[in-house]
């Protein structure tokens, strides 16, 4: 049937969880290029009947003529619907190239499903990102949420002394003492349970 | 575009007080806000996000003195909640309008009006995007596809315009909040005009 | 290949319009001396924050006022109409009239949320208050949501007072609500996105009418 592959390859997309890329169906999608050119070589032969024929190819108006349309309209939205794919996945792409790109490598799991060619626009459209950063001497890909105070109430869990650095203040870490710390700074330590954040 | 000069309301003149005397981290909020909801590309505010810029940058050494001479860090913990929010601000206005350019390349490249209204910055950004999707979509699909089929923007050669641009749908609606009464407004050139009350909120046709 | 903006997610995060709110201005009674801060931010043209001195009531950001709360270093006074008496008169308001909504101030839900995740003692009958705005925050929405059932086709629908929170509730389902509305009322109008069509369609429809573009950033905002 006209368009069925097409069809599948948007609908695979479209199914996908959002904003997460499944593997690149190179199958299907080459399945479906290669039913564009049949399209395309049944049109000429068509409209070279046609023309052996004796008819006027613009004006005619014939079976051949309709079977021809079908197929240009068929093409046609074959075309649509291999550029939706490559479109919307690309859409998520730039989306990881805003969180990952800018930073580091993506990571192995994620570029497993990109084809090669998109791991290329990955990187080129970092690219284009970073170029429009500095220009700007700015960063956008930070600050992404509101900001919250940078500072925490913390208690200590366990008796860490004064041995601890941190970036703007020393204090003797008493079990049981409370500070008010940069979340920043606090963060390691209550990850590793030796204090919390104190809330209300 | 007030209703006539010299018969202005107690609540105009007030508002209009209020207009002149926002200050620059209002405007950017108002901007930001405006760009995130409308559905096309805004003007480029210019001036405000140079003078943002150097506001933010003079915050910045300021917060770095306090933290050299580590005296009042009270003090310097306020400071730098000012000027995360500003930073916040200023980073999520620029963002939005780039996720906007990326969504919508092809079109604002296009529209004179809608590339007027980009800085140069996003101009050059423009550019590349288009190229680095163009690229990419040329190698992965229309490089296959038989002579005729092959433009980015057309469907085939027989397209009279681009019949593959992306667009915002401005035939749309929006929420809006009416900051001061307005004269009568023929929306969508409709026989029937509507006036809006401040604090009162809308839902309009956007074109 | 028509880009359309996912309409299921609202316009601002539920952070982002605590950050805004928390630009609103809120008096504070501080227990200490302060110079004045001098921020980006300055609402008043004629300053900037402070000079703080102890037991002086002072008008400060809500984000200000929070962070000196958390160090200790003032109380909060909660605004009038966070007072049991007026949220009491507040709420009947809202149960007597169908269509209409009282006035609150635009981050109602926010500020309130704010105040009592950071100053619940310094809120008189905090748990009384709490539960008031619960039941403002619920007829109101039941409200929002039975006028929308009373829409009909047209191309502008008003609606006073409504707040922050509700308006982003609101915003998305409306869009596109109106939007069906007016497909069926004018089918000639709306741009199949999936044609070329728009342009020619917006050309055709050469009537004349206001631009919102110009005309919000003009009056209205969003």
């Amino acid at each position: 049937m006209h368009g069925r592959k097409a069809y599948e390859l948007v609908k695979e997309f479209a199914n996908g969880d959002k904003g997460h890329l499944k593997i690149f169906n190179n199958e299907l999608f080459e399945q479906v290029i290669e039913e564009c050119n049949e399209h395309h070589n049944a049109l000429q032969s068509l409209i070279r009947k046609m023309q052996e024929e004796g008819l006027e190819v613009q004006t005619a108006r014939n079976a051949d003529h309709y079977g021809a349309f079908i197929h240009h309209l068929s093409l046609i939205r074959n075309k649509r619907c291999l550029m939706a794919y490559v479109h919307n996945r690309a859409e998520i792409i730039r989306e990881l190239a805003w969180k990952v790109g800018l930073l580091h490598e993506l990571p192995g799991e994620i570029q497993e499903k990109f084809s090669d060619l998109e791991e290329q626009y990955f990187k080129d459209h970092s690219k284009s990102l970073k170029s429009y950063m500095s220009q700007l001497s700015l960063d956008v890909n930070v600050d992404m949420v509101p900001p919250k105070d940078p500072y925490i109430k913390v208690r200590v869990l366990e008796d860490l002394g004064s041995g601890i650095i941190l970036s703007d203040k020393s204090a003797n870490f008493a079990r049981h003492s409370m500070h008010f710390l940069k979340r920043t700074d606090a963060e390691q330590y209550i990850a590793r349970g030796l204090m919390e954040e104190l809330t209300g | 575009m007030a209703s006539g000069a010299g018969e202005w309301s107690a609540e105009q003149i007030d508002n209009y007080e209020t207009l002149i005397s926002t200050t620059d981290v209002e405007l950017l909020k108002r901007a930001w806000r405006n760009e995130k909801a409308s559905p096309e590309i805004l003007p480029f505010e210019e001036a405000l996000v140079k003078r943002a810029k150097e506001q933010i940058q003079l915050m910045e050494e300021t917060v770095d003195d306090f933290a050299e001479s580590g005296h009042d860090p009270l003090i310097a913990s306020l400071y730098q909640m000012d000027l995360d929010r500003a930073q916040f601000l200023l980073r999520s206005y620029l963002r939005v309008r780039l996720q906007k350019i990326e969504k919508f390349m092809f079109h604002i490249w296009k529209m004179d009006t809608y590339r007027n209204r980009l800085s140069i910055e996003e101009e050059k950004f423009t550019e590349r995007c288009i190229r680095d999707i163009g690229k990419h979509l040329e190698e992965t699909v229309l490089s296959k596809l038989p002579d005729n089929y092959q433009s980015v923007l057309k469907q085939s050669i027989i397209s009279e315009e681009d019949d593959m641009v992306p667009e915002p749908q401005l035939d749309t609606f929006v929420v809006a909040k009416c900051e001061r009464a307005t004269r009568p407004l023929y929306l969508d050139g409709s026989r029937q005009s509507a006036s809006f009350d401040s604090r009162q909120f809308a839902i309009l046709t956007c074109l | 290949m028509a880009g359309q903006s996912d309409p299921h997610i609202s316009l601002f995060s539920a952070e982002e319009l605590e950050f805004m709110a928390e630009d609103e201005l809120i008096e504070i009674v501080p227990n200490m001396r302060m110079d004045p801060l001098n921020f980006i931010c300055v609402i008043f043209k004629s300053g900037d924050f402070g000079p703080f001195f102890p037991q002086i009531a002072s008008q400060v950001p809500l984000w200000l006022a929070v962070a000196l709360k958390k160090r200790g270093k003032c109380a909060i006074r909660p605004p009038q109409w966070m007072s049991v008496e007026n949220l009491t008169r507040v709420l009947e308001g809202e149960r007597e009239s169908q269509g209409a909504f009282q006035v609150l101030p635009f981050h109602y839900v926010e500020i309130s949320r704010l105040l009592f995740d950071h100053a619940r003692e310094d809120i008189p009958d905090m748990y009384m208050v709490r539960s008031l705005i619960e039941d403002i925050r619920d007829v109101r929405i039941h409200k929002v949501e039975t006028s929308l059932e009373k829409f009909s086709g047209t191309s502008a629908v008003k609606i006073p007072n409504l707040s922050a929170m509700e308006v982003n509730i609101i915003r998305p389902f409306v869009g596109r609500a109106l939007q069906a509305f007016y497909k069926h009322d004018n089918p000639e109008k709306i741009p199949d996105v999936d044609r070329a069509s728009s342009a020619q369609t917006r050309a055709a429809n050469n009537e004349p009418r206001v631009s919102a573009t110009e005309e919000i950033t003009d009056r209205f905002h969003f």
